[in-house]
């Protein structure tokens, strides 16, 4: 393998111009007032203490966190069960299923959320369908409700992929081999399918979750600014307050509240998987 | 002991057919005595993991009944059955460790904690682990994790153990090791065990009982020796170890005749005259001084095997034609702005009596054009000397302007040859050849007997095709020349597999011997 070590360069190169070095922007700009010019940084910790200071931020971040995790729970209990039936269907339509799951993601989000935001609205297509049976408008757009739905349904086949890929994996002869040594099928999915699935669980959180909780325009546009998460807040300091260092500050208090909740389920991802390996 | 023994399980007429029409078992009837170690044997496809995947509850049969203890448990799911599965690729539960793999039978069943420890720690002493109850299973060697699914199926103290050959994915060593272990676990805890397998070395080390089956069917049910010494069929015969199958004529009873002698046998029950097939297993013959010997023959080969030497004797040489191949180089021939070819050809005496040009035209594929616009000139004159005898004869062709070109056509009879000795017939015929077809032909031996229109048959029944084993040639196929060769085509001879201490040189005269008893005689089957 030693030979081909040259051929890493340029991918190294690609590393570090793209991802390494806006990164060190950011810290840069985290710990520096504004107004710098190119040689000289003033240090500070001002963007951080202005954050853990303001109690409107920090609703704002609990906010965001709540959302995410309630987002988070809705997919796995919708997705386990809508990847488990597929699992069980034949090779054909569990490929079909699979690519109509999948098919959503071909559209542009955005495109997704605004046809969410024609559904919703008060004159949208479910007010006036519940106006036929007098009921209604009921307020739906620019609520908690809304934007939970519009995450649930933008992130949800992160979900089931993940879930099904596991269950798919998981060798059929345990299941024989369950019920040979006693296990009713209830029995043998509580100890052998859930189990040996909840690799794929975690994963689908670790991908739900994360988007979840720095989404901006799924609130912005279903929750109509009055739901304001993380996402929103680093927005505008970029985009219309201008304030890039305390943007910048945000953004690394979010990266380092996920590498926590990463290296949490990672561990727990590796005390399930353990035995998981061949 | 199986007289005294109660029936445990019987399959009664056991038919499978799959959705796509594949019929996997064709009405197997068995029974199963407690207490046994019953294999059920057979090549690939022959449809015993189906029957254990039946037993199991894992399938459902078409037809028939599965009895056990005398009631029908076709309809019962296989978590409620008394019946433990070690499964091919053991199955093992990756997410737990070695004791709660062993433990999930019982704790499904809600017996107490110490109740459980107790009777998973002592199947963890009979399969030799008792260390290893906290290791992961994922991370235990093959035969460590095959032990691990016997303790895990054992512990549930089934009256029925089945096996699906569980010792397929361990090297040889390992797999003796296992099949003494197997055994001895078996008459330790008392049950029955049916296990699956396709190597019959295995079947006959371990059972007390042998099923050997083929094509969704049961060929044979006997303990190991019936099977080896006793084979009902050529199947059986074939697939239990190496074998020597012979054909021959029962003359009355306990004499049979084959290669044209007369043999003392013990088989009974055969009538006069009746065409039979003769066993003789390789470690029955001996090689003597040619003088001494029953029969008598030529070493083909011999081979050291460290115990013993496998060697082939052939007793006579099979039944052989010789043909003439012509090769020719075929250029057409130019002349006067056109190109005129013909290629030789060969007919039957019959048909060389009534002959016209346009037959000889196209018997030689005679054609002739135009050197630049390539269109086709006539062929006006055909000359030749041929006459309704065999031999050689040329024939001429010409262009109305004058260019010609000379082949050879040859008159035969039909070519073949027979061996009433041993009641067999070989056909082929003289052909033509180009010297590309023979340098081009990837599997020349092949092609050789398609163009020579080349096969045998049995002479007492004209159906009965018999294989053309060898082809000689004296030509090197990749540097002939136009010119005439022979070609000798000619059946297998009878050929002995002998396992004998004995080295013998190859080509060397010998005689082979047997004794009486070590002749087995059973019904003719159909031949592959």
């Amino acid at each position: 393998m030693k030979q081909f070590r040259s051929m890493t360069y340029p991918y190294v190169l690609w590393i570090a111009a793209m991802i390494v070095l806006p990164m060190l922007l950011i810290v840069l700009y985290a710990f520096t007032e504004s107004g710098n010019d190119v040689l000289t940084f003033r240090f500070t910790l001002e963007n951080f203490a202005r954050f853990v200071t303001d109690s409107v931020f920090l609703a704002v971040l609990w906010r965001s966190l709540y959302i995410a995790l309630i987002t988070t729970v809705i997919c796995v209990l919708l997705g386990y069960p809508i990847a488990y039936v597929i699992a069980q269907l034949g090779e054909r339509a569990n490929t079909i299923m699979i690519l109509l799951i999948t098919m959503p993601t071909w559209v542009n989000m955005l495109v997704r959320t605004y046809a969410w935001m024609g559904i919703l609205q008060d004159e949208g297509v479910l007010n006036t369908f519940l106006g036929f049976f007098g009921v209604g408008p009921v307020p739906m757009i620019h609520t908690s409700f809304a934007v939970i739905l519009g995450m649930v349904y933008n992130f949800i086949p992160f979900m089931i992929l993940q879930i099904h890929t596991s269950l798919d994996k998981m060798d059929k002869n345990l299941l024989n081999a369950a019920a040979d040594l006693g296990a009713d099928k209830a029995h043998a999915f509580l100890r052998v399918t859930l189990p040996l699935s909840l690799p794929g669980v975690i994963s689908g959180i670790t991908l739900v979750f994360l988007p979840a909780v720095s989404s901006f325009f799924i609130p912005k546009l279903l929750g109509g600014g009055q739901y304001v998460l993380v996402g929103n807040v680093i927005e505008s300091q970029f985009l219309t307050s201008g304030d890039w260092n305390f943007g910048s500050a945000i953004s690394m208090i979010m990266a380092v509240i996920i590498m926590i909740s990463m290296y949490f389920t990672r561990k727990a991802d590796v005390s399930v998987a353990s035995g998981g390996k061949e | 002991m199986a007289e005294e023994a109660k029936k445990l399980i019987q399959f009664k007429n056991i038919v499978k057919s799959f959705e796509d029409g594949q019929v996997v078992l064709k009405g197997v009837s068995l029974d199963i005595y407690e207490n046994e170690f019953v294999t059920l044997l057979g090549p690939s496809g022959c449809g015993k993991t189906t029957l254990l995947r039946i037993l199991g509850g894992f399938l459902q049969p078409t037809e028939g009944k599965v009895l056990f203890d005398g009631e029908d448990i076709v309809n019962v799911p296989p978590y409620k059955r008394e019946i433990n599965t070690v499964f091919q690729k053991y199955a093992l539960f990756p997410h737990m460790n070695v004791y709660d793999n062993i433990a999930f039978g019982l704790t499904i069943k809600k017996e107490p904690k110490d109740v459980i420890e107790q009777k998973v720690m002592r199947m963890l002493r009979l399969v030799n682990l008792e260390d290893y109850a906290r290791r992961n299973v994922t991370e235990m060697s093959g035969g460590q994790q095959q032990r691990i699914a016997i303790a895990r199926a054992l512990v549930n103290e089934p009256s029925v153990l089945l096996l699906d050959e569980p010792l397929g994915a361990l090297d040889l060593k390992l797999r003796k090791e296992m099949q003494h272990e197997l055994k001895s676990i078996q008459q330790e805890v008392g049950i029955t065990f049916i296990f699956v397998t396709h190597d019959q070395e295995e079947a006959l080390t371990m059972s007390d009982k042998i099923v050997v089956m083929n094509a969704g069917e049961i060929q044979q049910i006997g303990t190991p020796t019936e099977i080896y010494r006793r084979p009902v069929n050529e199947f059986v015969a074939n697939f239990i170890g190496e074998t020597n199958i012979i054909d021959g004529v029962m003359l009355e009873d306990d004499l049979v005749v084959f290669e044209d002698k007369k043999f003392p046998c013990s088989a009974r029950g055969f009538e006069r005259g009746e065409k039979v097939d003769v066993v003789i297993r390789p470690e029955h013959l001996d090689i003597v001084p040619r003088g001494q010997g029953m029969l008598k023959g030529v070493v083909k080969s011999q081979l050291f095997k460290g115990m013993h030497y496998d060697t082939i004797v052939e007793t006579r040489a099979g039944t052989s034609i010789t043909v003439k191949m012509q090769v020719s180089q075929d250029k057409p021939v130019t002349g006067g702005g056109e190109k005129i070819s013909a290629s030789g050809f060969l007919l039957d005496v019959e048909d060389a009596a009534e002959l016209n040009d346009g037959r000889i035209i196209a018997l030689a594929s005679a054609e002739a054009w135009d050197a630049e616009t390539e269109e086709p000139i006539s062929i006006k004159t055909v000359e030749h000397d041929i006459k309704p005898e065999t031999g050689e004869y040329s024939v001429t062709f010409a262009t109305a302007a004058g260019t010609s070109i000379t082949v050879r056509a040859m008159v035969v009879t039909e070519n073949r040859a027979e061996s009433t000795v041993y009641q067999e017939e070989i056909y082929a015929m003289n052909f033509f050849k180009k010297v590309e077809d023979i340098q081009e032909s990837m599997a020349l031996d092949t092609d050789l007997k398609m163009w020579a229109n080349a096969s045998a048959w049995s002479l007492e029944d004209e159906n009965e095709q018999v294989e053309i084993t060898d082809v000689k040639y004296d030509f090197d196929p990749e540097t002939i020349t136009p010119g005439v060769y022979d070609v000798t085509f000619a059946t297998e001879g009878y050929e002995y597999k002998v396992s004998t201490t004995r080295a013998a040189e190859e080509g060397a005269e010998v005689g082979l011997i047997f004794r009486p008893e070590d002749l087995h005689v059973m019904k003719r089957g159909g031949r592959r």
